[in-house]
């Protein structure tokens, strides 16, 4: 799987719910337009007989104790933060597609743990009251199929299989399109993907070409990156003001449950809390909470805001909150007496881990020369945990240049006058040699089929540049510059 | 130019005054080792920046300076990241004993590079992170979207590591500090201490927040 969608039906309605504890387990529709014309856009199941696009008048009749509501932006936007935050958990590569809905490029990521994380993650937001579904796919398209079908984490991993039943519907053809297709007898997209594509373009054009490959799962396009949070506060204003401490700790709990994510999405834990209340008289009560020990933990938090709230009196109602998390890195490992470990070493092995995903396990280590003066013998491995003191002062300290290698070597045809380089031409490099030094002869495994000798050169050109030239049995070629 | 720098002075004086907080947090530097940027830089790497190296010419000591940083990280018990996007990196030009603290990420191109470089300058293990892209296409190189440069800065901005890229031309769009290697080496500095080698090197200060463009001979 390389793309995760994120995506939260009804989002503006569980939006709405996540926000006001006194909707909870009551019918609750959402409703657009005013007076006669308003309609219900959204429903809560517990409205039983009220879909959308009823009308509100004819859905209090069905629904007598309904409660409609209007669309609440306040609440959308932090319960998109929510899920945004909880897609940075996922990856650092995370777009935010649209209301409701994050896609995740997960290019590096570890397949186990991030299916492991996706389930945590859809358990989790369900209990912050954002029940998301979690589809994953080789494509942005077919992951977001499958977030459709997801109950609430779907992994496509045959991905005909998959889209094969799946509506028509699903790639989002134009009317005519699908009035077109309903004329073939397509149905499903497994029946569109089963015309050929260049007959289905010579048919529907451009835009059914498009449209066989969103049906294929088979549409890619570059996601836009947002960035992860870069402070970790909320505030939320009271409209009335409020006198108890009921509607505070729900809000509370909202808050640090995005925070804690967003903490966590961008490596780092709170080191200290600071809570405001706005009082309605202009005034306000502040306090900084430094924690005991530094964490993402929402329960942690909330026991000591709580402790503190209980005994807090104000002179006037409460008209806003704010909640402001001091980010700091995850608590550092005691260093032993005589080295220096990693500071974060879950971070570090699971950031390898990913960057090896990315370049390729045998690409990525550390180098560590082989016994053996074969050019370019080396072999790569697995960082040591703490970093070693140099040894003592080396006898031969380095001299000159460093070799930067070209891998492979450059080909190339060199006259030699006097035994000496005298002039390169090849593909890359051509030009006169105005000085060389060598040759140094090295040879090895004599004794075995894979012998080696090689003689090399430092060569200057005349137009600059110092490069290390090698000749073998296969002819001259450039091993390096000298940089 | 003398009145827009003053300009821009002045622009920078007025925002640190009104927003104290978004200052940059003075968090130290790394010392490269190399006298000439060690000089321009004001003593090293600066931490939580990105800074530029540009290498305009063969052999005017790109290499010497990571082998520089090598050094000077093993002595001071740093991790370090060497992110080499066209896979130049020779260990058996560097003693082994200043590998064992480095992280060498082969990449195959540079979009691996950027996607390596934008997981390690977040991980808070690296004192300092190279992103080597002497040797990629330039073709790809030009068509890297701002949004990646942008991105790289706030994430090394949001810790502690020091990044260096080195470049073959001026690629880094707003990059704090630009440097520019440009007076090649001879077949007679191989005989030379590479610290003497070093010391010699051309450098030349192409952009900085702090001070307008100078020459500083090697």
């Amino acid at each position: 799987m390389r793309y995760v969608v994120l995506s939260v039906p009804d989002f503006c309605l569980h939006s709405l719910l996540r926000g006001d504890p006194a909707l909870a387990g009551r019918p609750v529709g959402l409703v657009a337009g005013e007076g006669g014309k308003a309609r219900v856009t959204e429903a809560s199941s517990e409205a039983r007989g009220v879909t959308a696009g009823l009308a509100a008048t004819l859905a209090m009749s069905r629904c007598p104790g309904i409660v409609l509501r209007p669309r609440d932006p306040e609440a959308e936007t932090e319960s998109h933060r929510l899920l945004v935050a909880a897609a940075f958990t996922l990856s650092p590569r995370v777009e935010s597609t649209g209301a409701g809905c994050c896609t995740v490029d997960l290019q590096g990521a570890d397949p186990v743990r991030t299916e492991a994380l996706m389930r945590l993650r859809a358990a989790e937001l369900a209990g912050a009251g954002l029940p998301v579904r979690i589809g994953a796919g080789e494509t942005p398209v077919l992951a977001s199929y499958a977030a459709r079908c997801a109950q609430p984490v779907l992994i496509v991993r045959d991905p005909a299989g998959f889209l094969g039943p799946l509506p028509i519907g699903f790639a989002e053809p134009t009317p005519e399109q699908l009035g077109i297709l309903r004329g073939w007898g397509i149905a499903t997209l497994g029946a569109l993907t089963a015309l050929p594509k260049a007959e289905v373009g010579r048919r529907l054009g451009s835009e059914g070409v498009r449209l066989w490959e969103r049906a294929a799962g088979e549409a890619t396009r570059a996601l836009r990156h947002v960035e992860p949070a870069r402070s970790f506060a909320a505030q939320w204003d009271y409209d009335p003001p409020v006198e108890s401490t009921e509607p505070l700790f729900f809000k509370l709990r909202r808050f640090a449950e995005r925070i804690a994510l967003e903490l966590r999405g961008s490596g780092f834990v709170a080191e200290k809390l600071s809570l405001t209340l706005l009082l309605e008289d202009g005034a306000d009560h502040r306090r900084e909470f430094r924690l005991p020990e530094p964490g993402a933990d929402v329960e942690g938090w909330l026991r000591v805001l709580s402790s503190h709230l209980c005994g807090v009196r104000t002179d006037a109602r409460v008209s806003g909150v704010r909640l402001v998390a001091a980010p700091a890195r995850p608590p550092e490992k005691q260093d032993g007496l005589f080295d220096t470990g990693l500071r974060d070493p879950a971070s570090f092995w699971e950031n390898l881990a990913r960057v090896a995903a990315i370049v390729g396990d045998d690409r990525v280590g550390t180098p560590v020369p082989a016994d053996t003066h074969r050019p370019d013998a080396f072999a790569l491995e697995r960082p040591a945990e703490a970093v070693p003191p140099a040894d003592a002062p080396l006898i031969h300290p380095p001299c000159g240049p460093t070799l930067r290698r070209f891998r492979p070597p450059w080909p190339v045809r060199v006259a030699c006058d006097r035994g000496a380089p005298a002039r390169i031409e090849g593909g890359r490099l051509d030009g006169a040699v105005c000085a060389a030094i060598g040759p140094w002869k090295v040879s090895g495994d004599w004794w075995k089929p894979q012998a080696w000798a090689v003689e090399t050169w430092h060569v200057e050109l005349s137009g600059g540049g110092l490069y290390q030239l090698a000749r073998t049995d296969e002819g001259w070629c450039v091993e390096g510059m000298l940089d | 130019m003398h009145g827009s720098s003053h300009t821009v002075s002045a622009l920078r004086s007025l925002l640190s005054a009104r927003f104290p907080e978004r200052r940059h947090r003075a968090c130290g530097g790394v010392a490269a080792s190399v006298g000439p940027i060690d000089e321009a830089l004001g003593g090293g790497l600066p931490a939580g920046r990105l800074t530029e190296l540009v290498c305009e010419a063969p052999s005017v000591g790109g290499q010497t300076v990571v082998a520089r940083l090598l050094a000077a990280t093993q002595a001071a018990r740093q991790r370090i990241a060497l992110i080499d996007g066209a896979d130049g990196f020779a260990p058996g030009s560097v003693p082994g004993d200043m590998l064992r603290h480095l992280v060498w990420v082969r990449c195959g191109g540079p979009e691996q590079a950027f996607a390596a470089a934008d997981i390690l300058v977040r991980d808070g293990n690296y004192a300092v992170v190279i992103l080597d892209l002497r040797g990629c296409a330039e073709r790809i190189l030009r068509r890297t979207p701002t949004s990646v440069w942008y991105r790289l800065q706030r994430a090394a901005e949001a810790g502690t590591v020091a990044v260096l890229v080195q470049t073959s031309f001026a690629l880094v769009p707003a990059v704090p500090s630009r440097l520019v290697l440009h007076g090649p080496l001879s077949l007679g500095d191989c005989d030379v201490a590479q610290e003497a080698v070093a010391s010699r090197l051309s450098v030349r200060m192409d952009r900085s927040h702090a001070e307008a463009p100078r020459e500083l001979a090697g």
